[in-house]
């Protein structure tokens, strides 16, 4: 029974919380934000609770930290996602030529 | 010409051999900033012949690798450069799409996300992304709609590290631009590797 009303208590602190926050649509410019300055103690507390009751922002920063590590780890280290992967034969030929000239 | 002082003989300095060790390479690492073959090959060229005149000056500090890599990431910016002066920033469109879809439109969930468009738990590591060619094959297509400033961008930031104020220079853009570029290009770039790979993968 005070389980039930925890319960209760819990999910409408959410819902009105969720009201009183800014959006989602405003908190996913915000996370952005986060990785290029450092946020206001307002925005921090706004964040932070906005993420205490919305998975779906958790998730979304997440994965926005998951697209940074996983593209600075490519910065030395180029994906072959390109036919080939690298120069045509073409486009080879052509610059050894322009190189033979240039020498 | 003299050869170099240091370990290198002056065969190093030898064009064709730059070409076939580090062409490949130098190549994928400007396509994978510059999105564009194009442009690709010719900064691989002008990094070489850039390279044939400063030879004198690299006496083997860095490996040749390094080295070059140094020249060509000039080049790239240059290229950026070049583009950015001559097509200045004009309509917020240019930023990139708002995607405003995402989210709900009626009261009461005004601004929330729609159960449409809004994230899913991604069942992956970046270890474990880094290695799928496939992977990168999604990146590069989700980024292709994107405006090639916002595209630039989000390349130099979250590939390089670049700092805002060098990126803001090298676009020829203020700080706010930027920041709603990334914000455009991350929010979009999500949405489609999580429709074309994450929810694919499982």
């Amino acid at each position: 029974m005070a389980l039930k009303l925890y319960d209760k208590l819990k999910h409408s602190i959410r819902f009105w919380l969720l009201r009183k926050l800014p959006t989602c649509q405003e908190t996913v410019e915000k996370i952005s934000q986060s990785m290029e300055r450092s946020l206001s103690l307002r925005e921090r507390i706004n964040l932070k609770l906005h993420l205490w009751i919305c998975a779906w922002c958790q998730w979304y920063m997440e994965h926005l930290h998951i697209i940074r590590e996983t593209a600075r780890a490519k910065a030395d280290e180029p994906p072959d996602f390109m036919s080939g992967a690298g120069l045509s034969n073409e486009a080879r030929e052509r610059i050894r030529r322009n190189l033979t000239n240039q020498n | 010409m003299n050869a170099p002082q240091g370990k290198f003989p002056d065969e190093s300095r030898d064009p064709g051999r730059w070409l076939d060790d580090h062409g490949d390479y130098l190549f994928k690492y400007a396509v994978f900033r510059l999105r564009d073959n194009t442009a690709a090959e010719d900064a691989v060229q002008e990094t070489f012949l850039a390279a044939l005149k400063a030879y004198k000056e690299f006496q083997g500090r860095a490996s040749e690798r390094t080295w070059l890599v140094g020249i060509l990431k000039h080049k790239i910016v240059d290229h950026f450069r070049r583009v950015m002066r001559e097509a200045p920033l004009g309509e917020e469109s240019d930023e990139g799409p708002e995607h405003r879809e995402f989210f709900e439109r009626p009261e009461p969930w005004q601004g929330h996300w729609n159960n449409n468009y809004a994230p899913n738990e991604w069942h992956a590591t970046p270890a474990e992304l880094i290695e799928r060619n496939d992977f990168w094959k999604v990146y590069n297509d989700c980024l292709s709609p994107l405006p090639q400033r916002t595209a630039s961008a989000f390349t130099l930031r979250e590939v390089d590290g670049l700092k805002s104020e060098e990126i803001c220079e090298i676009l020829s853009i203020k700080v706010n631009n930027l920041w709603v570029m990334l914000h455009r290009a991350r929010l979009h770039l999500r949405n489609c590797l999580e429709l074309n790979w994450f929810r694919r993968e499982q």
